[in-house]
């Protein structure tokens, strides 16, 4: 966007992005300095042998797992009803869908809570993931919707004269051709529902049920403000999610661009 | 060709106009097989979960309730009346709006510099990227310990203090009720730059280069460039963003929670923290939990739709002279 002719010109540009950059860098270069001091790698050796470390990594894919399924069908089907299918008074279905469209999670807590506490959810995944995919469905449908507008209806016309039902074109036709639309949803909803914390916060309340964001948490109480060993958990807490966004950068910012354009 | 084909000229943003498209008789149209199934799953959930909490909230903020088995007293507005009387309220709120216009500012600023420092021909621009980025893919809640090794007394921050010379700015920064904003405020702008940065990115990619190279004939410079041309095509991106980060600062609590809670003297509060306290917290009241969430949710959908209207304003403002 810049353009630098001369030497000096470029040599500017590169220091004010180098020096913008630093303040980033602190509490992760904090993080995993700090992580190391006392005993060393034997931190790390610490957390990852303690008991059920890999649970909270395995409560958080369940969680994320379920998410994405259950947003992932619901979204396409109610997506292809929108676009391709007729609905009497179709518009009015979907403002009631997106007047929850920018709803924060804060104001189901106590609802939930109520809620959870008379059906006995509270401490189970369900507790967790059925908000997560209600506050994002909304969301999810605007954009597919809109993907799928996109695509001609003559191709779906096609399919119908050569004798294919509503499933087969849902499967056959939509599907496929949605795919782009769908890895940005996939990813979308995996980093919502990995990073979620306060839902689980509030309803799985057994350590056996803990996810990843809550992982400080418990080894706060493991370690009695061991600080070392609480960072070295968070620094093998953050890679994964670290590797993956290296690995898929286009897909990641597909995901979030695709998050925030209403 | 269907009735519906009118549908195909809508993309993201379904304008309300288009509610006749479904309702041809002509037919063809009723040849379509109908679709109230296909949306009936997502409605359920979504639509059915979400309007069922907020009538309930609705209910619960007249009853003063401590959660559980213990019974409930109705109270009429008396829990209303404590959040309008209640000064913790009025510091959460006060909050609120500090945070979404310094982070609202940091991310806009910080993100198109970003944006147009990666446009231009830098060295390591992809490692830059993966480093601005980072804070916005990990979760607050993991890096919430890291940020409190930076900002407590003997943490990094103090430490290069001190080697600037500047020993004596430094600080408890997380202990004094001066200070522990600051701290939440700058965690959220270091969250949020990234996904600013992400969007600005992909909307730079997308200006008409023909449009630039004619600027750049006419012999504008870099900055001017960013203002006159950059800017105003990026203005839809500027309107989510003020929406996104409104929301955000509304419901904050993942980092309030675990580096300040909320504290000391509840000088960090946020109605996220303020909710989550009445509801899971110790000396807990669901009823008035509900209150500030009716409260909060009148803000968040008023505010949404005055920044979107007035959005869309200015955007008919700016398109009438491109015409010319």
């Amino acid at each position: 966007m810049f353009e630098a002719r001369t030497i000096r010109g470029r040599l500017l540009l590169q220091l004010v992005a180098t020096i913008a950059v630093v303040p980033f860098l602190i509490p992760v270069v904090t993080m995993v300095a700090r992580s190391l001091s006392g005993s060393g790698w034997a931190n790390y050796a610490a957390v990852l042998a303690v008991p059920g470390f890999a649970r909270f990594f395995l409560n958080s894919a369940i969680v994320a797992g379920a998410s994405i399924l259950i947003i992932y069908l619901a979204t396409m089907a109610a997506s292809y009803g929108f676009s391709k299918l007729r609905i009497r008074r179709k518009e009015i279905f979907f403002w009631l869908m997106m007047a929850a469209l920018t709803l924060p999670e804060v104001v189901l807590i106590a609802p939930l809570y109520a809620t959870a506490v008379r059906l006995g959810l509270l401490g189970t995944f369900w507790a967790v993931i059925l908000p997560i995919a209600a506050l994002q469905i909304p969301f999810t449908v605007l954009i597919t919707r809109g993907y799928i507008d996109g695509i001609p209806d003559a191709l779906f016309e096609a399919a119908r004269l050569d004798g294919a039902s509503t499933w087969r074109v849902f499967w056959s036709v939509l599907i496929p051709l949605a795919r782009p639309m769908a890895v940005a949803l996939i990813i979308l909803v995996l980093i919502n529902s990995w990073n979620a914390y306060l839902l689980p916060k509030v309803f799985l309340i057994n350590d056996d049920m803990g996810v990843v964001t809550l992982l400080p948490e418990f080894f706060r109480r493991q370690y009695n403000d061991d600080t070392p060993k609480i960072l070295a958990a968070a620094v093998v807490t953050a890679i994964p999610t670290v590797i993956a966004y290296v690995a898929l950068q286009k897909q990641f910012e597909r995901g979030m661009a695709a998050g925030a354009i209403k | 060709m269907t009735a519906t084909t009118s549908a195909l000229r809508g993309r993201a943003t379904p304008a309300p106009t288009r509610g006749s498209g479904g309702r041809s008789t002509s037919k063809a149209a009723r040849l379509i097989p109908s679709g109230i199934a296909w949306i009936l799953p997502a409605f359920t959930i979504s639509v059915g979960l979400i309007y069922y909490c907020i009538g309930y909230s609705g209910y619960l903020s007249f009853f003063d309730w401590t959660g559980g088995r213990s019974p409930m007293f109705p109270v009429g507005i008396d829990n209303y009346v404590r959040a309008f009387t209640d000064p913790i309220f009025w510091t959460a709120l006060r909050n609120t709006l500090i945070y979404f216009v310094v982070v609202f500012a940091v991310q806009v600023v910080g993100g198109l510099l970003f944006a147009a420092l990666m446009h231009s021909r830098i060295f390591f621009a992809s490692v830059y990227k993966v480093i601005i980025v980072i804070p916005v893919v990990v979760a607050p809640a993991t890096l919430a310990p890291a940020h409190i090794q930076v900002w407590q007394t003997d943490g990094t921050v103090n430490q290069i203090l001190k080697t600037l010379g500047l020993g004596d700015v430094a600080q408890a920064w997380l202990g004094q009720s001066t200070t522990s904003l600051i701290v939440v405020t700058l965690v959220g702008c270091f969250g949020s730059v990234g996904f600013g940065f992400i969007l600005y990115f992909a909307g730079m990619s997308q200006i008409d280069p023909e449009m630039i190279e004619a600027a750049r004939v006419d012999g504008a410079s870099n900055l001017r460039m960013l203002f006159s041309i950059v800017l105003p095509n990026l203005r839809p991106i500027t309107i989510s963003l003020a929406i996104l980060n409104f929301i955000t600062a509304l419901k904050l609590f993942d980092n309030v929670w675990l580096i300040t809670q909320g504290g000391p003297a509840h000088s960090s509060e946020f109605l996220g923290t303020l909710i989550y306290a009445q509801t899971a917290g110790t000396s807990r009241n669901v009823g008035y939990a509900s209150a500030l969430s009716v409260i909060l949710l009148i803000i968040a959908i008023s505010v949404s739709i005055a920044i979107q209207r007035r959005g869309r304003e200015r955007a008919v403002k700016l398109e009438e002279p491109a015409d010319v």
